[in-house]
């Protein structure tokens, strides 16, 4: 069965672009002594990322000997104001290929809508939101890594300033408010300037640490920063996963009519 | 091969792709070994089959189209070629037209056929065949309008096409007692190509942030058979001394609907349909031809849920026949349920699934747990088993065919 690669149920907060594609930096100040943990995670939740984008996405897996498995898939996303509308098209490997996914993301506390699409079954089903600690299609980014964590569920702590490969940095260690949750903790080196997170460390709930995420690469487009490679390993099962974009526009605009029921079944 | 002109048909497509000048045509597919024997008797293979399976799709701005030849070839019988869909697209802003062979799949409910009554069922497995290949393609013109998440379609179907039984002295047949071998009569089987024999179905569909809903409407040709009896008793012993049944289908109305909703962690679905005139068996001697004409509804509610990691799923389906006679055969009300477990490890590798049907009349069930294995990408290996409980009734009357099952698919 095709959806079986897809892990469809828990696609909650897939929000590929939140890590993908983030932050623009437009004339932030420096913060002074008295920047706060939850000032410098405010400055990166806030930056706008556009009003629509559109990427190619490659999904590499890669497991401790090496071996690589490969997703690619188109993503197309807009912001409606109260919603964000995204919708995936999933085209290697062949096993799912033409296999879609839609969410609908409400700036309120209402659950994100989600619906599959596949080829095999020729229908499109309503799926739920599932549990965001669970891994998107096998790989080491989990539904909330992926996700635009709002500040509000975490306490930060500005741990101290430092510079990485030669840039200066904030380093803030967030800890999870909610009880249960699947990381004790995160630490986040912020570039001062443009306020992109350039790597995080995430602990697990024995407070070690679990996986690194590191951005190798990002740029300007139409304004907008956009990271275009970024790699998340598991330092404990010594696996990781590689995300990278190719051909972004950013803010070309995507019609309505791309977020539907049609633009699922036809694949475009 | 069966069917050489479908060669024609593939050749006229290809030399349209070949002038195609907005995008490429796309070639996908499956080659697949799928390999089955019997528990009762190891020797002996259920199944031995080979299959070729590919989709050649062009989509283009205003127009498209879809050719799925397959070829299923078996240890023990004729090789199988066919189309499984063949059919042209023409696009506008708002209305979609479809022209020729397609699979048209309505409804919510999955593995059961409640509004989903357009693509005949291909039965010759049962139902163990993989969920697109158990439906047939059927000849239709098929036209939505859109407005945004609002779709009205709407179906024609000129030539009937009824449900493909297994052939004769298939493990699959279904089992039925008569009380001395029967004389066949198919005079009215076959159906004539007539615009009286056409079908036509109506579909609106509304998928927003709350529910997602379905209405649906059709009037059609029931895709199984009544088997219409004529006895002739001795009327000196009153015995029954020949039996001549006749297979016919019969036209129905059908209205129903389907919904599914997200509430927390749980989507759920529902789907039913009422059917205007349907023809079951009866002991009745005031039936003729032991057949009697009754209304019929068919529901379904179900549960999708993720536990732990663990995918679940459950349907509570009931068929009903309204006005229901003592005489008659079958049951006033038909229970089944579904279960379906699946959960993935290796990070996404390796893929644990039970899958059972359990008919509440009757006590029996289908059990079908299955392990699939990604060989690497587009390579998958799938060891199962399909298990079959009780004596009678839909599943339990293939007691004696529990099988395990090895099948290997690369897909391209």
């Amino acid at each position: 069965m095709t959806n079986k690669k897809t892990n469809y149920k828990q696609m909650k907060t897939i929000k590929l672009l939140a890590i993908t594609v983030v932050l623009l930096f437009s004339g932030v100040n420096m913060m002074n002594s008295q920047t706060t943990g939850l000032q410098v995670m405010q400055k990166v939740y806030d930056l706008p990322s556009g009003k629509d984008t559109q990427a190619e996405l490659t999904m590499t897996l890669i497991n401790k000997q090496g071996e690589k498995r490969v997703r690619q898939l188109k993503q197309y996303i807009a912001d409606e104001g109260s919603v964000e509308k995204k919708i995936m098209y999933f085209t290697a490997p062949a096993d799912v290929k033409g296999t879609s996914f839609m969410n609908w993301s409400y700036s309120s506390a209402k659950d994100d809508d989600q619906w599959i699409y596949l080829p095999a079954l020729k229908r499109t089903k309503r799926i739920s939101s599932g549990s965001k600690g669970d891994y998107f299609m096998g790989s080491d980014f989990t539904y909330d890594d992926l996700g635009e964590r709002h500040p509000d569920e975490d306490t930060h702590k500005l741990l101290r300033e430092e510079t990485v490969d030669g840039k200066p940095c904030f380093v803030v260690e967030s800890t999870p408010k909610a009880k249960g949750h699947m990381y004790s903790k995160t630490i986040t080196w912020v570039l001062k300037d443009t306020y992109i997170g350039l790597k995080r460390e995430f602990y697990d709930p024995n407070a070690k640490l679990l996986k690194t995420l590191t951005i190798k690469n990002f740029k300007k487009i139409s304004g907008v920063w956009v990271i275009l490679d970024t790699e998340m390993k598991n330092v404990q099962k010594n696996h990781s996963t590689t995300i990278s974009l190719a051909n972004v526009k950013i803010n070309q605009g995507v019609p309505a009519s791309k977020f539907t029921e049609r633009s699922m079944t036809m694949g475009q | 091969m069966r069917q050489p002109y479908y060669f024609i048909i593939i050749g006229v497509l290809f030399s349209v792709m070949l002038t195609a000048q907005e995008n490429k045509p796309v070639f996908s597919g499956f080659v697949r070994n799928y390999t089955g024997i019997l528990t009762k008797d190891m020797d002996q293979f259920s199944i031995l089959q080979n299959t070729f399976n590919i989709n050649v799709e062009y989509r283009g701005q205003k127009t498209g189209f879809k050719v799925n030849p397959y070829v299923y070839q078996y240890f023990d019988k004729n090789i199988d070629f066919g189309l499984r869909e063949a059919y042209m697209d023409f696009y506008s802003d708002k209305l979609d037209l479809r022209v020729g062979k397609q699979q048209i799949i309505w409804g919510k409910a999955e593995g059961v056929f409640i509004t989903d009554v357009i693509s005949p069922k291909d039965l010759s497995e049962f139902l163990l065949r993989d969920f697109e290949e158990i439906r047939t393609g059927v000849t239709s013109v098929k036209l939505n309008y859109h407005s945004g998440n609002h779709t009205i379609e709407g179906v024609w179907v000129p030539a009937f096409t009824p449900t493909l039984m297994p052939e004769t002295g298939s493990i699959w047949a279904p089992k039925l007692s008569f009380p001395i071998n029967p004389t066949w009569d198919y005079s009215t089987a076959n159906k004539n190509l007539t615009v009286a024999n056409s079908e036509a179905f109506l579909r609106y569909s509304l998928m927003s942030s709350a529910f997602d809903l379905e209405l649906v409407g059709g009037t059609f040709l029931y895709d199984d058979p009544a088997m219409h009896l004529t006895k002739q008793i001795d009327p000196v012993t009153r015995q029954l001394t020949s039996l001549t049944v006749r297979p016919d289908y019969h036209r129905t109305n059908m209205a129903g609907g389907s919904f599914s909703v997200p509430v927390g962690d749980l989507v759920i679905r529902g789907e039913g349909a009422f059917y205007d005139g349907r023809y079951f068996q009866t002991v009745s001697p005031t039936a003729a031809d032991a057949t009697i004409e009754k209304n019929f509804v068919h529901y379904m509610a179900g549960l999708d849920y993720t536990l732990g990691g663990v995918k679940l799923s459950t349907q509570f389906i009931q068929e009903r026949v309204l006005d229901y006679e003592v005489s008659m055969n079958n049951d006033e009300v038909e229970t089944t349920m579904t279960f379906l477990a699946k959960k993935d490890f290796f990070r996404e590798r390796l893929w644990l699934e039970l899958f059972a049907y359990v008919g509440l009349n009757n006590e029996d069930a289908l059990i079908r747990p299955k392990v699939s294995y990604s060989v690497a990408d587009g390579v998958d290996l799938q060891l199962g088993a399909n298990l079959f409980t009780g004596n009678t009734g839909r599943f339990g009357q293939y007691d004696d065919n529990d099988m395990l099952f090895m099948k290997l698919k690369y897909s391209f």
